[in-house]
């Protein structure tokens, strides 16, 4: 039998972290996420006790949290290991929805900073006022031409939640703001 | 160019992807007797206006919504946005 090593997004056997001054970012691995679609006019499910949350928000029920993607459509998130079937486990909470799982086609990175150092970065990163990005709250957008789920979990730590495919490129565009910020080299 | 999304507020035209004239969404109909030449219209013939024009842009980096945005062409204003609804679909507007 061949011994296969899982590796990360960014293709370490662990997760990757660096920091930049007062910034911090960090890949995490540990995220397991599934998509949850209802059909227009459908009544809401409460899948492990979330509130699915309206327009640009993020809801947490203890294990668990859901953002909203669009209309009638969300991603439910834990930490776990993605080798779970996340989406039988949200299928099974709300099988009148169609569930996706979307866990290995997505990579994890996050930002912490104190809030003036988190805000002259977001102004940098994305083309939105970053004081409109407050505590739970999830945008879907641009960031240097890479289609970016970007999450503010609080006022210290956002997550950037990018296509796997663009991992490197993702990290290289954080790490590149933060050390710039900091006058570091990446 | 900035786009009053109608759920998200204003966002950068560069999420969204330009589609073209809004009145691609009236499909004409397979079985009419005029079906030819309307099909022919359908696909190949657009009208150029330099002015006002209705006009449809996918949000791809944002909630992959579909917009109908009416857009000066000729200074690039953007005068409304709206969501192309389910029931506008089936209108064929």
């Amino acid at each position: 039998m061949t011994d296969l090593t899982p590796l990360t997004a960014l293709r370490d056997r662990d997760p990757r972290s660096a920091r930049f001054g007062a910034v911090t970012l960090s890949e995490k691995s540990d995220l397991s996420l599934a998509s949850l679609y209802i059909g227009a006019g459908r009544t809401k499910p409460h899948p492990f006790g979330l509130d699915l949350p309206d327009i640009g928000k993020i809801s947490n029920a203890k294990d668990h949290s859901a953002f909203w993607v669009g209309p009638n459509q969300w991603m439910i998130e834990r930490k776990s290991p993605s080798e779970c079937d996340f989406a039988a486990e949200v299928k099974a909470q709300a099988p009148e929805t169609a569930v996706t799982e979307q866990s290995d086609g997505f990579v994890c990175l996050e930002l912490e900073a104190p809030e003036d150092a988190m805000t002259a970065l977001l102004a940098k990163l994305i083309n939105l006022d970053p004081h409109s990005l407050t505590p739970d709250t999830a945008v879907h957008t641009g960031l240097d031409h890479m289609t970016v789920f970007v999450l503010r979990r609080s006022v210290t730590r956002l997550d950037f939640i990018g296509m796997r495919s663009y991992a490197d490129s993702l990290w290289h565009a954080l790490a590149t703001a933060a050390a710039r910020m900091n006058n570091l080299d990446t | 160019m900035i786009i009053p999304h109608p759920l998200l507020g204003p966002r950068d035209a560069q999420e969204f992807t330009y589609l073209g004239d809004a009145s691609l969404m009236a499909r004409p109909d397979p079985y009419s007797e005029s079906a030819e030449a309307e099909f022919c219209n359908y696909v190949y013939l657009r009208d150029n206006p330099a002015g006002i024009h209705r006009e449809l842009w996918f949000h791809e980096q944002g909630d992959r919504s579909w917009l109908i945005i009416t857009r000066d062409t000729l200074t690039h204003e953007i005068l409304g946005a709206e969501l192309v609804s389910a029931d506008k679909l089936k209108a064929g507007l």
